[in-house]
């Protein structure tokens, strides 16, 4: 089942009089389950690209579908209510809001989704669990890692079941050992949980765990492969 | 539509974030409190004040209900008398404490180095006590008290005494015009000597017995006024009212608000001033949050941005960032009110010495010492101001952060 078609994608930026061509015409599909990372060395185009995916941008020309419907043609008011019900986002920092512990940073979509007291913190318990962090779930994010954030930021990602998870660099901030961990857990969500993980990195960690890589340079997807998945 | 959990959370962020630079927080609240207790105590001593104002002309000659023949309030003159009606009737009068019948003439007072145009008050002496303060301004030694009210005792204030150059058990002569238009003139003596808190009534007023009053007046039996004191002042348009329905036939029954007209005024000038005042104060306090509003936006564009990206619609950041002023106004206003009501309770019970400026003030008939006080609807108001002032301060910077664009606050470092 398709989860995000992309058809001839250019995004154009104006700076300082020049016209700068950050997509060139992308055009992009994924299928539900996919573990997809997008890599390309800085300024090719990569969060721009997962930026319009996630609806934060609108795109200069072309269309990009979110399960079915174009997202380039929805009001800012439309793409808002896309971005709580279908999509998960992890940025690579500054992701938690930062006076609400745990438990109320998970909780917070569900209450924005409108959700009941009870079932809301049943389930963001749940997810917490989920990403190991039963104990911590009354903590504010201070008082957390930097990889125990990234996890409560995972466990808000898909805490209300989106189509996809977009994560911009979500290891970029975290040590290596911890960006693994990271990746272990969103790998065995994408399995278990059949959740679609959609990456922009440089890290080569990340592109050597994706199931599919997509290299884009100069705005441009240059190679879309799927990669077999290394015994560890 | 908001649900209880949505306001729950934006007040709850709000609030926390009240507390994440506490610095600054603590800067904005103090320059609310400083606001508050300014604009309170400010308050508090224009209450106390007002109140000294009235009350002393209240209790120094005019009640809170007085009844004279029409015309005598406006032209004074001795003929315009009037056979007391059953006061009795009065005293059965919800509201009414107690009642007391003057006498009053203008005359001259001379002494051998001076004269003075004045006003004769004949009083009931006992009677008098319930109705004025008079028997408390002649000091701490009563025995100086009118006793005999057929007697030739006066009482004349030290100003008058100075100025005539005479003291107690001195003689003097008052010259006036009696009923029938005969001048005359009766020797009397200085039985005490009072100071009120009204410089132009200490100038003015000299008192004797009622009976000596129409004695010499030719007024017989007649008065001209009844002095009704109510058990408070509030009342007086009930009691004049409940007063004029005792078909009283020609005489008039004007309350202390028509017959001090100017005081009344005063106070309403007093208040617009304060308002004024207060405006000057809490337009500099809106200024001070909101531009801590805005800088607290900027600091966390990117949170916000954020916020946005994962779905929060921009009601909801607006409504954080007023729940954040708000709390900032709880806090300041809350403080505020309790430094404000201590020094409240400490002044208005030792008073504040204003005696650097005496003259004025017994121009004003305050008394130099002024007892702040300050009202319940004085601390609502307080309240609803401030917390009324930080919504206006919050309302553009509370747009500017919802006006946010998430893909721009993300590039935002």
């Amino acid at each position: 089942m398709e989860i995000i078609r992309v058809v001839n994608c250019i995004k154009d930026y104006h700076l300082d009089g020049q016209i700068v061509h950050a997509l060139r015409g992308v055009d992009l599909s994924l299928k539900k389950g996919e573990f997809a990372a997008i890599a390309g060395p800085s300024g090719s185009g990569k969060t721009t690209l997962l930026n319009c995916i996630g609806g934060l941008d609108y795109p200069t020309k072309g269309a990009i579908y979110i399960e079915g419907t174009d997202i380039s043609k929805l009001s800012p008011r439309e793409l808002s209510r896309l971005r709580l019900f279908k999509i998960g986002f992890i940025f690579q920092a500054y992701n938690l809001i930062p006076v609400l512990t745990a438990l109320e940073n998970v909780e917070y979509i569900l209450l924005l989704q409108g959700m009941g007291d009870s079932y809301r913190k049943q389930k963001a318990t749940e997810v917490l669990e989920l990403v190991g962090l039963q104990n911590e779930i009354h903590r504010l994010p201070h008082e957390l890692s930097g990889g125990q954030q990234q996890r409560v930021a995972i466990a808000r990602a898909i805490v209300s079941n989106p189509a996809i998870v977009l994560a911009d660099e979500p290891t970029a901030n975290v040590d290596q050992k911890t960006g693994s961990t990271l990746l272990d857990l969103m790998e065995h969500l994408n399995k278990e949980k059949q959740i679609t993980f959609l990456f922009s990195t440089h890290d080569p960690m990340v592109m050597k765990r994706a199931h599919r890589l997509i290299h884009i340079t100069d705005g441009a997807i240059v190679q879309d492969a799927k990669v077999k998945r290394r015994l560890r | 539509m908001y649900k209880i959990g949505h306001i729950k959370i934006i007040l709850l962020i709000g609030w926390r974030n009240v507390f994440r630079n506490k610095r600054r927080s603590l800067i904005v609240a103090s320059s609310i409190v400083v606001g508050i207790v300014v604009m309170m105590f400010s308050m508090a001593i224009m209450n106390g004040f007002n109140r000294q104002m009235l009350e002393n002309t209240i209790n120094t000659s005019l009640g809170h209900v007085a009844i004279h023949k029409k015309g005598f309030f406006a032209d004074m003159n001795v003929a315009l008398s009037f056979v007391p009606v059953d006061s009795l009737t009065i005293q059965s009068i919800r509201g009414v404490a107690c009642t007391a019948s003057r006498v009053k003439f203008e005359a001259m007072i001379q002494s051998s180095r001076s004269s003075q145009g004045v006003l004769v008050m004949g009083i009931e002496p006992e009677k008098e006590k319930c109705v004025s303060n008079i028997y408390d301004y002649v000091g701490k030694d009563k025995r100086v008290y009118i006793t005999n009210s057929l007697g030739n005792d006066i009482l004349i204030s030290r100003s008058l005494a100075s100025k005539l150059g005479i003291g107690i058990g001195d003689k003097c002569v008052i010259m006036l015009q009696d009923s029938r238009g005969v001048l005359a003139a009766h020797a009397f003596i200085v039985k005490g000597l009072y100071q009120s808190p009204i410089e132009s009534f200490d100038k003015y007023v000299v008192y004797m017995g009622i009976h000596k009053a129409q004695e010499i007046t030719g007024l017989r039996n007649a008065i001209s006024e009844i002095i009704v004191r109510c058990t408070d002042k509030e009342f007086a348009s009930s009691v004049a009212a409940a007063i004029a329905s005792l078909n009283v036939g020609n005489l008039e029954v004007l309350t202390w608000k028509q017959m001090a007209p100017n005081i009344v005024q005063a106070i309403k000038l007093f208040d617009t001033m304060m308002y004024v005042f207060l405006a000057i104060i809490f337009i500099s306090i809106i200024f001070t949050i909101a531009n801590t509003m805005i800088m607290a936006i900027m600091e966390r564009y990117r949170e916000i941005g954020i916020m946005k990206s994962i779905g929060t619609q921009p009601s909801w950041i607006a409504g954080i960032v007023m729940a954040e002023a708000c709390g900032l106004g709880v806090l300041g206003v809350f403080a505020g009110i309790v430094i404000t009501y201590l020094l409240v309770a400490i002044t208005g019970t030792t008073g504040i010495n204003f005696a650097f400026y005496s003259e004025s003030m017994r121009v004003w008939g305050t008394g130099t010492t002024i007892y702040p006080f300050i009202t319940a609807t004085n601390g609502i108001m307080a309240t609803v101001i401030v917390l009324l002032n930080t919504i206006i301060a919050s309302l553009y910077p509370a747009y500017k952060a919802a006006k946010i664009k998430p893909i721009d606050a993300l590039h935002f470092i």
